[in-house]
């Protein structure tokens, strides 16, 4: 079964240990304030708008049929609103300022892509990711895809928020030798309102995993004034602390270097004003919940 | 303690001063696009070369003789009492010369092809092999003179007396140029009143006593040994070239130590005073003839000094199956620690397995060691002019391109393009073989090797110049330049026009000879530019390059002759000379402009991989090795976001990894883009900031503007 993913990266060195690449899947169930990979959030291929590569050549907007693209003064403009991913224009750029973001692709294809980068896996304990976006939205394309690598001796990552049917966890664990899994905060009317989403399933879904024999690392994004503050910081470590098999606890420390996809896919960032964690309110964090 | 306090501030003075000079030479000389060496300015009333023909060059075996003798008699001495050693070198004998080829031998038959297709044929280039320095510490220059004489009276024609009489002449310059340095200490001594650096000069001058004839016995009295060589070939003719350091000094280290000479904090004092007395290509680690890793004590303590010394540093660390992780380890640390291009990294299997594809065996090929820019060589048994021949493969494109499309009565097609190309490269190859083999036929009378034939094992014994014969093997390098380049040119034209249609010849044609001018010329430039790169992998750019390499590799092969042991051997390597290659061709069907560089060496185009760009880079790399021995480095631009000390492991493994699918050496800086961009607005700022160019380092302030915007380009696209 195909996939829709954004992009294959590789040497990831950010997702699981060693050299890796990153598969990241299409389509996330939750919309956190700080997403730093907005291009991963919708479900369907979507056009990206990069304005420091374009030559002003016109080529988009005579073939665009509903004037998405405008030129004033010399200069183009993208209305997000007008274009309907029809896609016309993306031949014809060459400068390669408009992009496709969403690509169809096979397991097979995954792993024959990622297959050349094989021997740096194998020299550094690396292998692959699955991540998104939210990969267990796709679950068959999930299982068969890390299946494929973990037939093949590579270590096999899942990146998830775990808010999906725990049911659905069991059909792609056996092929997983790590689980990255993603805690946000405890408070669930702050989980909410932040992601768009309750933390029940989530919460329940660690105790599963927790006692499923699976090697898992959580993740915490540390975003300021969302979940760095003492209540939220104490209960996340209250939580922590139920895990009887945690392997690891890895900070992901708020940073602005996504922004740049917000603008390029002409869509709000809601953090777009809020500063980087600073190293101190990291180490406050990091204080308390490595206790 | 007290003794480390010493040490390092006289280490600091050192480096303090080598800046000093550094900048005098950038003041008084100008901008130059090469290693730092050690040299230092020379005095206002500099030696002048005597000329001894109508052109006012000088030639042959009395030319050079005479120059070297007469230059040694004036050469400044140089110590300063914090140094360990004495001796900086001055002259560039071989640039004094009007003329670098001796006119009474020319090669006016193969200028031509030379012209066409921008041959850099390496003819009256010299050196680039490498010496045995283990025969110099062995015999010392009193064995050296005995050496001569015994063979003196085996060879004994009147064209092999005066070969051994120049010989002997130059290695008694040498040794009264030391004398005059012992003099000089002997001054110092009587003036200085610092109990310690008097005590230091004393030592400097009984090993230069010690030295003066007889063979070294102390570590100290061994460098020094070297740097006189080094510098004595250095002035002659550039000559860079190191050895195997570690094992080399081993048993005088462990001598020292034994008989409580020495302690481990002087040894790395001694050997910091050692890398700043210059630059020289250095092996550390990797395994013996017999396969075994030559790692030992000394091997750490000459990475500590080089930690000390931290200027521009070429020490290459040998990695293979059996070696010692802990120096790799420790390699890695002061790699990221220091960012300061050093060390790099060359991969054993490959280099070995490919040297004995030529039919040499296992223990031999272990022996050709990292000892130049982009080189291995076998100190004292080959001959090689490696690094001196280039072919420039993208004017030889540029040739075989207009010439298709000047053929109005066929349709062009790759498949035309490329049988055209390969008949122009195979004549391309071939002049440059032919200018190899000028060389071996004249050489001796225009630039005999009269240091280097010293250390060769052959030249003295037969009474015969290294390049004529006196060495034991001729393993002779061609290099080819603009791989990346050409490969995408190639992917390029077929992707957009014999695949996707999206352009044709008649369009391409036309941007290509308006050089892209104007919008629709831009537009079209993106659309080759942002074809399937080589680099990429799996990309229709990568098996473009492959299929080149292969052909450029079965080309240099041809050339070989067994009966006269002339082994030819392919590499890719461009030097320093993307700048010059690329301001001899017009616009490429890749969408590079006219006379902008070509690609750097074996490299891929800047920019060729939007993420992965190291894992992409060392797959590339390892893909079109040409798999005879010589090398197709990996030119490693690594995010100094990646180069922190918790990443070393990784960065460990991608060397590893491309050793092993491979590759043959790494060449890495480290280097904040930030940071460089600064440096290239303004250099005085950094005056210690060393990159590694190519096979080279380089104080980055040393080099030209345009030689700076090349390496910034290669940073900030990396």
């Amino acid at each position: 079964m195909n996939g829709l993913i954004t992009t294959i990266q590789r040497m990831s060195i950010h997702d699981g240990p060693g050299i890796r690449s990153t598969v990241f899947l299409k389509g996330c169930n939750m919309r956190c304030a700080w997403c730093h990979n907005p291009e991963t959030l919708s479900r369907i291929p979507e056009l990206e708008w990069i304005q420091q590569k374009c030559i002003g050549c016109n080529s988009c907007t005579e073939v665009c049929p509903t004037g998405a693209f405008l030129s004033t003064n010399g200069e183009i403009h993208f209305l997000k609103e007008d274009c309907t991913n029809c896609f016309r224009c993306l031949s014809v750029c060459y400068a390669e300022a408009i992009g496709k973001i969403g690509k169809e692709i096979s397991p097979e294809e995954v792993f024959a892509e990622v297959e050349q980068d094989f021997p740096f896996f194998r020299n550094s304990g690396g292998g692959v990711t699955i991540s998104g976006g939210e990969p267990m939205l796709q679950p068959e394309f999930t299982q068969q895809t890390l299946a494929l690598f973990n037939q093949a001796g590579i270590h096999t990552a899942l990146d998830t928020n775990l808010s999906i049917s725990w049911k659905q966890y069991e059909r792609v664990l056996p092929f997983t030798d790590l689980v990255l899994a993603d805690l946000k905060m405890i408070n669930d009317p702050k989980h909410q309102q932040w992601t768009g989403k309750h933390n029940s399933v989530i919460l329940e879904n660690f105790h599963k995993l927790d006692s499923s024999g699976i090697p898992y690392m959580v993740r915490i994004p540390v975003i300021p004034g969302v979940n760095d503050n003492e209540e939220e910081v104490q209960a996340l470590s209250k939580f922590i602390s139920s895990l009887k098999n945690m392997q690891k606890l890895e900070l992901l420390p708020f940073h602005s270097m996504g922004s740049f996809k917000y603008t390029n896919l002409e869509i709000k960032n809601p953090m777009g004003n809020t500063e980087d964690l600073s190293k101190e309110r990291l180490e406050y964090v990091e204080k308390i919940l490595k206790q | 303690m007290e003794n480390s306090f010493i040490y390092q501030e006289r280490i600091d003075h050192l480096r303090s001063r080598k800046f000093a000079q550094t900048r005098e030479k950038i003041e008084v000389e100008g901008l130059l696009d090469e290693d730092d060496y050690g040299r230092v300015l020379p005095p206002a009333n500099a030696w002048k070369s005597i000329p001894n023909h109508p052109d006012g060059s000088f030639y042959g075996l009395d030319g050079w003789k005479t120059n070297f003798c007469n230059m040694m008699e004036t050469h400044p001495v140089y110590v300063d009492p914090k140094d360990a050693f004495a001796g900086r070198w001055v002259y560039f004998m071989s640039r004094m010369r009007s003329n670098k080829w001796n006119p009474d031998y020319p090669f006016d038959h193969l200028k031509p092809d030379f012209e066409k297709y921008d041959i850099i044929s390496g003819i009256g280039d010299d050196a680039h092999f490498a010496p045995d320095y283990q025969l110099g510490l062995s015999l010392g220059w009193q064995g050296i003179l005995d050496k001569i004489d015994h063979y003196r009276k085996v060879n004994t024609s009147t064209e092999q007396s005066e070969f051994y009489d120049a010989h002997e002449k130059v290695v008694k310059s040498i040794q009264g140029w030391i004398s005059r340095h012992i003099d000089l200490i002997e001054t110092l001594i009587a003036k200085e009143t610092d109990p310690a650096l008097k005590t230091n000069l004393e030592e400097m001058a009984e090993a230069n006593r010690n030295i003066v004839s007889a063979p070294p016995k102390t570590l100290r009295e061994a460098i020094q040994w070297i740097i006189w060589y080094h510098l004595a070939s250095r002035t002659y003719n550039r000559d860079g070239a190191g050895g195997q350091i570690d094992e080399m000094l081993r048993p005088f280290y462990e001598k020292d130590l034994a008989e409580g000479r020495i302690d481990r904090e002087k040894a790395v004092y001694l050997l910091a005073c050692f890398m700043l007395n210059d630059t020289i290509y250095w092996q550390l680690g990797g395994p013996n003839k017999d396969g075994v890793d030559q790692t030992s004590e000394i091997s750490f303590v000459i990475l500590d000094a080089a930690d000390k010394a931290n200027c521009s540093i070429n020490l290459t660390i040998r990695v293979h199956d059996g070696m010692n992780q802990e120096l790799f380890d420790k390699s890695l640390y002061y790699l990221i620690k220091n960012k300061n291009a050093w060390p790099r990294y060359s991969g054993d299997k490959a280099l070995v397995e490919g040297f004995m594809k030529n039919g040499f065996d296992a223990q031999l090929a272990r022996q050709r060691i990292a000892v130049g820019c982009n080189w291995m060589s076998l100190p004292g048994l080959e001959y090689t002019m490696n690094d001196l021949v280039k072919v420039n493969m993208a004017k030889v494109f540029e040739v075989a391109y207009q010439e298709m499309m000047s053929n109005k009565s066929e349709n062009p097609s790759t498949f035309k393009l490329w049988g055209i190309y390969i008949l122009h490269l195979k004549k391309a190859v071939h002049a440059a073989a032919e200018g190899i083999r000028h060389q071996l036929k004249y050489q001796k009378y225009n630039e005999p090797e009269l240091i280097l034939n010293l250390l060769s094992h052959g030249p003295l014994e037969r009474g015969l110049d290294v390049s004529d014969g006196g060495a034991e093997y001729y393993n002779l390098a061609i290099d080819g330049a603009g791989l990346a380049i050409v490969a995408d040119s190639f992917a390029a034209l077929e992707q957009r026009i014999e695949t996707e249609q999206k352009t044709s010849w008649e369009e391409i044609n036309y941007h290509l000879e308006g050089n892209f001018e104007g919008m629709e010329g831009e537009r079209i430039r993106l659309l080759l530019k942002n074809s399937q790169h080589y680099g990429q992998g799996n990309s229709l750019g990568d098996q473009w390059a492959k299929k080149l390499a292969e052909a450029f590799t079965e080309m240099v092969r041809a050339e070989s002759n067994s009966e006269l042991k002339h082994t030819f051997i392919p590499g890719f390597f461009s030097w320093a000379n993307t700048i010059g290659f690329g301001q001899h061709v017009g616009a490429t069907p890749n969408g590079r402009k006219s006379k902008t560089p070509i690609s750097h060496g074996a490299n891929p185009c800047p920019g060729f991989s939007k993420d992965g760009a190291s894992l992409a880079l060392a797959n590339a790399v390892a893909l079109i090795q040409p798999g005879f021995g010589n090398t197709a480095p990996m030119q490693w631009e690594l995010d100094p976001t990646l180069a922190t000390h918790n990443h070393a492991q990784l960065i460990g493994s991608i060397i590893k990894t491309h050793f092993e699918m491979g590759g043959t050496l790494i060449n890495v800086n480290i280097m904040d883009k930030d940071q460089i961009l600064d440096a290239h607005k303004d250099p005085a700022k950094y005056p210690e900031l060393v990159v590694r160019v190519t096979g080279f380092t380089a104080y980055f302030s040393m080099l030209t503007p345009e030689f700076r915007q090349l390496v910034v380009d290669r940073i900030l696209q990396s």
